[in-house]
């Protein structure tokens, strides 16, 4: 096993128009799921608030408003990562989904979601501790593949 | 889902969120590497890593809050303590993981599904 999430699935649409239902319309398709909410309370509607640079968020249904993540690359018909924090995340503990949208006909993309950084780092630990980004990150990505390799005996 | 899956749910991701955030300090896991070759008295991981005895208790206490390491003292000083890892923590880890790749599964699906029904 890894320290992320993969999951890809065929869709019946061409990737331009899978990319836009997906980020439009994920309010309408989403489905609330009582183990991943966002917050405490009751779920709300989710939204691509702005491309890349914006926000990923979910209107709560007394109209507040959580920011699940920010929109970190926004390419149509291609690709789309946006971070990803639940409100029980330890501080600084930080999450992000990739969505790739590959063209397999004029009608039909496979999409596929990478859900990663359960092995993040926070980042005022990265800065205390002087290491450059890329390195620390994944240094401490392999420490954690090489941890959940030594578990997976006792696991089963 | 019954409500107490629900608040079993829960508990689990507050012990995740525990686990991952002890294990983001780089002494924290020089610990977790040296306890997973054998278990080791907290002196000879002070020595080890190069931290004071007091810092060293605190990365210890962090690590046990969080059921990574359980201590137990051993022969006739009670002053000597003797650490392991436990698995727990990293079963839960695993566990979130299996269901954050079922949500995702659910999801993609849903939104297929969506896609379905709007196609002319």
């Amino acid at each position: 096993m890894t320290s992320r999430v993969l999951v890809s699935i065929r869709v019946p649409a061409a990737a331009m128009t899978a990319f836009t239902v997906f980020t439009q319309e994920i309010g309408l398709w989403w489905r609330p799921n009582a183990l991943f909410q966002f917050t405490p309370r009751d779920p709300g509607v989710l939204s691509f608030d702005g491309g890349e640079g914006g926000r990923f968020i979910e209107t709560l249904p007394n109209g507040k408003v959580f920011e699940i993540g920010r929109v970190r690359a926004w390419e149509p018909g291609r690709r789309l990562v946006f971070g990803w924090r639940q409100a029980t995340f330890a501080p600084g503990q930080d999450t992000e989904v990739e969505v790739v949208f590959e063209a397999l006909g004029p009608a039909e993309t496979r999409v596929t979601v990478e859900h990663r950084g359960w092995d993040s780092v926070p980042a005022e630990h990265v800065a205390r501790h002087h290491f450059p980004d890329g390195v620390f990150l994944r240094r401490h990505g392999d420490w954690w593949q090489a941890l959940m390799d030594a578990y997976r005996g006792r696991l089963a | 889902m019954t409500p107490a899956a629900v608040l079993d749910a829960a508990f689990d991701a507050a012990r995740l969120d525990d686990t991952l955030a002890a294990l983001a300090d780089p002494h924290r896991r020089r610990v977790v590497d040296l306890l997973s070759e054998r278990p080791r008295r907290s002196g000879d991981l002070a020595r080890q890593i190069g931290l004071a005895p007091p810092a060293m208790s605190r990365h210890l206490k962090t690590l046990r809050d969080c059921g990574l390491v359980e201590e137990r003292h051993d022969g006739p000083d009670a002053r000597v303590r003797i650490y392991s890892l436990r698995p727990e923590p990293m079963a839960y880890l695993k566990q979130w993981l299996d269901q954050m790749e079922a949500l995702w599964s659910d999801q993609l699906t849903a939104f297929r599904d969506h896609l379905a029904a709007r196609a002319p």
